[in-house]
């Protein structure tokens, strides 16, 4: 290991120091949130930061957890991401790789036409129209289809394949493989990244979604985590509804607010960190040229 | 292989065809069938129901569900719909040509714009006087037959809010007021411009530090109040949203935000925020988390005269009759952040010219409203006036539809109704309570959520409020709405804080005007005389 010059030092001290901070100002919001979670009203109502907590009352987490609602949907929203990412990949996949071919019959009229997807789009009334006449209504295909194609993501994918060397297909060939054996056994294994890269954005969208689970979905034991969290967090931020009576029991509220989010950040906050580094490599590969 | 691929493509397609096709079929609702409105020897009618709130997902699988069941001789398909979002969920619905066959209509300004796309369906006077007797009555002495009518119709059953009959609070702390030796709670503007003055120079809470401010947003509207119609009850928006205030002037609906009055008020409040009374933070609201009607400033002692709560929220006399009684919920809330400090309920500020008033919210609450789809089978209509003549009518009922079976969902205590199952994660609304009273309360209502309640209002809350002003629904108010009141929410701030001068008001009158202002006055007032000479 050579010596660092002091210069290098300074910058590495520094930079070090301006990502710490920028660490810590995302964290900070982080332990306010779990602070107030396990705080009584009084403790939530005072000024003044709450990063650690000094008064424990955890009637926020006991009413959460009770919450059959809440693990249901925690359920729904698993069940939703994994089979929405599936179907994702496979069918980017599979939209994608033909429009790589240079022989696929009228290449070019199949990639405007999808290209044109992009651009054009019926809006939220047809769409409802078509999701109710396909007799889609209150379940989770409704949830799972419409965005199981993105057209940007096809995209991206058939470029990031377009630019896989040809001569690698070639001598395949002429090693006698058909042509399904070079998907599977050459294309698929160099595109793992780019197919984790959809993998990681369908499941981000679909772990964040809840207006089509609130559009669609008139059962509320088919709702996802999102819609149910949205619930409880907007729980008594209007008095609109008090002018058809009086509502005691919302007045006390904001800890079950702020466990509710502990509750539901946790399984992220666990996973996160193994996927992050697939994320960022993969982003990358699909843009630069290597 | 190009082949193959061909023919798997067709079978995907065909198999796409045939189940949209499936679909289509299996998933029409049949058509109701119309008849004679007896329903005597026809089974159960079916109705989708949309006129309760929406708090928790229904259901109507439970002893109450099924006693509305069998003595309306019905069946209810409960909709829920995300109180949250009601207009953008129902929107998509209604725009897709779903819709329910008895719903509430939270915004009363939407009717106009429902008839026009041909989702609410009249209800004729006479069937009311026949079904709902005592109801329409009960609407007849309340006279808010006007808020539901259109084009000299009636589209909708109104209803009542037994709250909207007090004005909300005037909070004062009292402690302070003894700090700083002032023994009579303030009544004029100048007693009050006295005590906050007090409150921010003369260090009412002891601790040696210039940290204490007089007011901040919940109380603005109690000052504009001395001086007219206030011309925003809402600085925060959460109250009731977006809304702008009408105020009478001779016959004519205008908008009070424009009035001169307010502009006087506006150029005392822009002095009292320089002298340093009004809290700076008073932009970003009082309430800055949580349930609306708290008021952390006040909690914390940082000011020491708030509002905007109801009699309810501000409750500080206990009920003997209960040891579990913690008054209102913003009182017992001030209490755990502030064990020493007490508060006095005042009245609102009198003006130069004798006006006085805090905001009341309305006595006319939301609306329920029959469409179209369910107006094609009378005996929809029949059952739900039915529904509302009973809620209205028959105690037992009433109390079985919103509070539950005795001894299971509530006990009686001292004539009070104790809710014995407070577990939020099993609601009333699952328990089929709060779905079917069809939103009436009347003095039932009163009766059910506490006697001491109302007779602690009756005693504290009888000063004058400034109630809204009736104006019927026209198409033009939803149009500008939304613009006018940021228009003006933005100039009064910037006239109280001083970023612009108190004559600036005389430019946001005409820009308020040429917006939208006008047009919607002049549209406002041509329904009103259209009203009046239908009836």
């Amino acid at each position: 290991m050579k010596q660092t010059a002091f210069t290098d030092k300074l910058v590495i001290v520094f930079a070090y120091t301006i990502l710490s901070l920028l660490g810590l100002s995302s964290l900070l919001p982080l332990m306010q949130v779990i602070t107030l979670s396990m705080s009584p009203s009084e403790v939530i109502n005072s000024y003044s930061f709450h990063f650690i907590p000094l008064k424990f009352d955890f009637k926020g987490y006991a009413t959460v957890l009770a919450n059959e609602n809440l693990w249901r949907a925690y359920g729904n929203t698993l069940l939703r991401t994994a089979l929405g990412v599936s179907l994702t990949i496979v069918l980017t996949f599979c939209a994608a790789y033909p429009l790589t071919k240079k022989d696929l019959p009228h290449r070019t009229f199949w990639t405007a036409f999808v290209v044109l997807t992009m651009f054009f789009s019926g809006g939220l009334i047809p769409l409802y129209l078509l999701i109710k006449s396909l007799g889609l209504m209150d379940s989770i295909w409704a949830l799972v289809l419409p965005p199981a194609i993105n057209t940007f993501m096809v995209m991206v994918v058939r470029n990031f394949i377009a630019e896989l060397p040809e001569s690698l297909e070639e001598s395949a060939k002429i090693d006698g493989a058909n042509d399904i054996v070079i998907l599977f056994r050459i294309v698929i294994p160099l595109s793992l990244p780019i197919i984790a890269t959809v993998g990681l954005y369908s499941g981000v969208y679909h772990w964040n979604a809840w207006f089509d689970s609130m559009i669609y979905i008139q059962d509320g034991k088919k709702h996802v985590l999102q819609f149910v969290l949205r619930k409880i967090i907007l729980l008594g931020n209007t008095a609109e509804f008090e002018m058809t009576g009086q509502n005691q029991n919302v007045t006390d509220v904001e800890s079950i607010k702020m466990a509710t989010l502990v509750v539901s950040i946790i399984p992220l906050l666990l996973v996160y960190p193994f996927l992050q580094k697939y994320f960022v490599k993969g982003s990358l590969m699909g843009a630069v040229k290597g | 292989m190009k082949k193959r691929r061909h023919v798997k493509k067709t079978a995907i397609v065909s198999l796409l065809l045939a189940a949209s096709i499936l679909s289509a079929c299996g998933g029409g609702a049949k058509a109701p069938e119309g008849g004679n409105a007896s329903g005597q020897n026809q089974g159960p009618i079916a109705i989708d129901w949309l006129a309760y709130n929406s708090y928790n997902q229904p259901s109507v699988d439970n002893p109450i569900g099924k006693m509305v069941q069998e003595r309306f001789n019905a069946t209810f398909n409960v909709w829920y719909i995300d109180p949250k979002s009601w207009d953008d969920n129902l929107n998509v619905k209604l725009g897709s040509g779903v819709m329910p066959d008895i719903m509430k209509i939270p915004n009363k300004q939407n009717i106009a714009k429902y008839v026009k796309q041909g989702i609410l369906a009249p209800i004729p006077r006479e069937m009311l006087e026949k079904y709902a007797p005592q109801y329409t009555k009960y609407i007849d002495d309340k006279k808010i037959w006007d808020q539901v009518t259109y084009d000299g119709k009636i589209y909708a059953i109104p209803t009542t809010n037994p709250d909207g009959e007090y004005p909300t609070a005037v909070v004062w702390r009292e402690d302070w007021l003894k700090n700083v030796g002032i023994t009579k709670t303030p009544e004029t503007i100048q007693e009050y411009e006295a005590a906050l003055t007090k409150f921010r120079n003369e260090d009412p809470d002891k601790n040696g530090k210039k940290d204490t401010y007089g007011m901040s947003d919940f109380a603005i509207p109690n000052i504009l109040g001395a001086f007219g119609h206030p011309g925003i009850i809402d600085f925060k928006g959460n109250q009731n949203g977006v809304s702008l205030e009408f105020t009478k002037k001779g016959d004519k609906v205008v908008f009070a935000a424009t009035q001169p009055e307010m502009k006087e008020a506006l150029a005392l409040l822009q002095k009292w925020y320089k002298d340093g009374l009004i809290d700076p933070e008073f932009v970003t609201s009082e309430n800055s988390s949580g349930y609306w009607a708290h008021s952390q400033a006040f909690y914390n002692g940082r000011i020491g005269l708030t509002g905007k709560g109801a009699h309810y929220h501000w409750r500080n006399e206990l009920d003997p009759s209960n040891p579990a009684d913690k008054g209102g919920g913003s009182f017992e809330q001030f209490k755990k952040s502030q064990p020493n400090g007490t508060v006095a309920l005042g009245k609102p500020a009198v003006g130069p010219q004798g006006k006085s008033g805090t905001p009341q919210w309305d006595i006319s609450s939301m609306p329920v409203g029959i469409t179209t789809k369910a107006a094609k089978d009378p005996r929809k209509m029949e059952t739900l006036l039915k529904m509302v003549e009973t809620a209205a009518t028959d105690f037992d009922y009433y109390v079985a539809v919103r509070k539950g079976t005795k001894d299971v969902d509530y006990k009686l205590e001292n004539d009070r109704y104790v809710n014995l199952i407070t577990d939020s994660n099993n609601p009333e609304e699952k328990r089929g309570l709060n779905i079917f009273h069809v939103l009436v309360a009347n003095d039932f209502y009163k009766k059910i959520s506490g006697k001491f309640n109302y007779d602690y209002a009756d005693k504290h809350f009888k000063y004058s409020g400034y109630s809204p002003v009736f104006v019927p629904p026209v198409d033009s108010y939803t149009k500008y709405l939304a613009s006018l009141y940021k228009l003006t929410l933005e100039t009064y701030y910037k006239i109280i804080t001083g970023e612009l001068p108190v004559s600036a008001f005389d430019d946001y009158v005409q820009k308020f005007k040429s917006g939208g202002g006008d047009a919607i006055e002049k549209e406002a007032n041509e329904a009103l005389a259209a009203n009046k000479a239908g009836k």
